[in-house]
């Protein structure tokens, strides 16, 4: 086990050096010169303020999504319960965008954006925890209810875009996902909200060992499923929530790294918990440098300077295939 | 209907009221509001109906041939295909000529439909089709994110406006193109109406009629490519109506027959768009919002709802189990839906019905029948 963290941690360190080589603006002597103290203060200036915090968002919103997503696959006993289909990311999405439309929050506010991401990713789960019955529902019934309301908040936020045109340009990139652009304001404010809700989650790990056992189990253990369950997906949709008001709705991190990390980790999530973080965080660092080398060489390749592939795209269709595989792998019974 | 069409022709500004529209036709040229209703409203109406019966045409073909309630065109990444072949040029800023951009959406469609089942696995339960769908959707939604990134600030309002399914602005030359397409789809629909009545009491049962399954679902796939891609290329995907029109068909006849269904699906979906479309124009008078945002909004609540009841009724009525239930489809189809095509709640109420041992808790395959999932395990 230790061995398996120890290479996924050199793995993350290899993601986050490719990361900060990748970037365009500068070459990657250019990066070693800065690193060993050199460089002018250009080079200095994007390497301290926009390369090293856009670096430690990406790996801490993919951690942060990651542990959601293996908190709700548990808490919901459905292996496919990303926070993406069950109206979490999309709930939060429309609460940022509502706020942004109604000038309560903006770019230079960025706390009320948690905020209102939070509130909004709140408001899509209790929608979904109304509709399917209130998690007595099977797990199939819960994921086609979650998809079903993830289409209606998508609707609700292209409303709201349709009565605030303005704020498109700048909201279209946030619907994808993206890294670009994130400075230590970002990580300040993601930082502190994922270790909290981060330690809870993991301090919930027993609880929610049960619960993946079922109900009745849980309860014969002497625990309260429910109250269990409320505390899990509450710790869920904070964390979902700060991710996507630090980078916007990341693609399927949350569906599918938990997958992974139960693959690589096992199902003791007392372990695979903290795995998650550091497989999520992995996956987003290496998608965010595969991204700008892409986009670099797409540049290059079709020599115009605005072309940029963002992040999301890139763990979207990544994600997509997938979960392909883990649909067709799963027994059919499952579903 | 009739009442809905007659207030897509009066209101907006100019107001013409209804007692004058048909002087204001008649007279074409001559006033402002016989240009206005002529040249403007007319044809977004029929736009609206066409749009709206393919729709829900389309809707019912797959539904009933995947034998699943959910199995709408937006699921299964039919309409993000669409899409995503007609805005890809516009922001790619080729200039295409007219006749082919049909094409275009076609071949999305048909990449999109048939990528979900391929991966998918023709003949899996239904909710596996469907979160298949979903992934592939999303893949599709953010390749087209990706092209509108790079847009600027202009074609990004136009090219959201179309993704979300408008009506606005379109004339008589974008009707034009769809009649061609229509040819080819209504008799394709006719010929596959008795097909699809077959195809829901399983395919072990269709084989036996002579049907072949798989090629039937792929035939129905197709035809529901033919008549959803150009519909979106002339006004974007308008979202849903695909899933609330067949459902609406059978909450109002719940004793008919696929064949009685799709004329009432496709009435339904015309009715549905042209509806949705007043609001559209109305609700925030000066600037218009598309359709599709009304019909996402109001349709997905309005069809589970339906769906909900739907499921609660038939499982009261439920009384024959097995094999009986399948030989009195032929008469009462309603009955006999296959709980693998009924989807989930539908699939519970089986399990509850017929006391057979469940595969599992809340397991979605029906326990006794055998149906394509054995096939394709």
């Amino acid at each position: 086990m230790t061995r398996r963290f120890t290479a996924l941690a050199a793995l993350a360190v290899v993601c986050a050096g490719v990361e900060l080589v990748a970037g365009r603006g500068m070459s990657p002597g250019v990066v070693w010169d800065v690193v060993n103290g050199g460089g002018d203060a250009t080079e200095r200036h994007i390497f301290f303020q926009l390369r090293l915090p856009r670096l430690l968002v990406s790996l801490g919103a993919g951690a942060c999504l990651a542990v959601a997503g293996l908190v709700l696959q548990s808490a919901l006993r459905n292996p496919l319960a990303g926070p993406e289909v069950t109206g979490v990311t999309p709930g939060a999405v429309l609460g940022a965008v509502t706020a942004t439309a109604l000038g309560l929050a903006g770019w230079d506010s960025p706390l009320a954006v948690v905020l209102a991401a939070c509130t909004g990713g709140c408001a899509g789960a209790a929608l979904l925890w109304l509709l399917a019955g209130r998690g007595r529902g099977d797990p199939a019934q819960t994921a086609v209810h979650g998809v079903l309301v993830s289409a209606v908040l998508g609707g609700l936020t292209a409303m709201v875009l349709l009565v605030e045109p303005g704020e498109l340009g700048s909201v279209v990139q946030w619907l994808v996902g993206t890294t670009e652009g994130r400075v230590w304001q970002h990580w300040h404010l993601l930082w502190p909200w994922a270790l909290v809700w981060g330690a809870a989650a993991w301090l919930l790990a027993g609880p929610l060992t049960l619960l993946r056992c079922g109900d009745d189990i849980t309860l014969a253990a002497g625990l309260s499923a429910r109250r269990a369950r409320t505390l899990a997906l509450l710790c869920a949709v904070a964390l979902t929530a700060g991710a996507v008001a630090a980078v916007g709705a990341l693609g399927f991190v949350g569906l599918l790294v938990p997958h992974l990390a139960v693959a690589v980790f096992g199902a003791d999530l007392r372990v695979s918990l903290p795995g998650a973080a550091l497989v999520g965080a992995v996956v987003v660092c290496g998608a965010d440098a595969a991204a700008q080398v892409s986009s670099r060489l797409l540049a290059q390749g079709l020599d115009s300077g605005r072309l940029t592939l963002p992040v999301g795209a890139l763990t979207a269709c990544l994600g997509a295939a997938l979960l392909l595989v883990v649909v067709r792998r799963t027994p059919s019974r499952t579903f | 209907m009739a009442a809905s069409s007659v207030c897509a022709l009066s209101l907006g500004t100019p107001y013409v009221p209804p007692h004058r529209l048909v002087g204001a036709v008649l007279d074409g040229d001559s006033t402002l509001a016989g240009i206005v209703v002529t040249e403007l409203r007319v044809p977004r109406v029929v736009l609206a109906l066409v749009a709206g019966a393919c729709l829900g045409a389309a809707g019912l073909v797959l539904q009933e041939a995947l034998r699943n309630p959910l199995a709408v065109p937006e699921m299964l990444g039919v309409s993000s295909g669409a899409a995503l072949g007609v805005a890809a040029p516009l922001v790619l800023a080729l200039s295409l000529p007219a006749a082919v951009q049909p094409l275009l959406a076609i071949g999305g469609a048909a990449l999109g439909g048939g990528l979900t089942l391929l991966a998918a696995g023709l003949g899996r339960s239904p909710s596996a089709v469907l979160l298949t769908g979903a992934a592939v959707a999303a893949a599709l939604q953010a390749a087209l994110l990706v092209l509108m990134v790079m847009a600027d600030q202009l074609d990004l309002q136009l090219i959201y406006r179309y993704l979300l399914g408008s009506l606005s602005a379109r004339t008589w030359d974008d009707i034009a193109g769809l009649w061609p397409w229509l040819l080819v789809a209504v008799p394709a629909l006719v010929l596959c109406a008795p097909v699809l009545s077959v195809m829901r009491l399983g395919d072990e049962d269709a084989e036996a009629l002579g049907v072949r399954a798989q090629r039937a679902r792929l035939a129905a796939l197709a035809i529901a490519v033919v008549l959803i891609a150009p519909v979106t290329a002339v006004c974007g995907p308008v979202a849903w109506v695909g899933f609330l029109a067949p459902h609406l068909a059978r909450w109002f006849n719940p004793s008919a027959g696929a064949v009685r269904w799709l004329p009432w699906s496709a009435a339904w979906g015309a009715a549905v768009v042209m509806v949705a479309d007043v609001p559209a124009r109305l609700a925030l008078a000066p600037v218009e919002t598309p359709a599709g945002a009304w019909t996402a909004l109001l349709g997905v609540p309005a069809g589970i709802a339906l769906m909900r009841s739907g499921g609660r009724g038939r499982a009261a009525r439920r009384a024959p189990a097995g094999a009986a239930a399948v030989r009195k489809a032929l008469h009462g189809p309603r009955t006999a839906v296959s709980a693998a095509a009924a989807g989930v709640p539908r699939s519970r109420a089986a399990n509850d019905a017929r006391r057979d041992p469940p595969g599992a808790d809340g397991a979605c395959l029906p326990p006794s029948r055998p149906t394509g999932t054995e096939d394709a395990q």
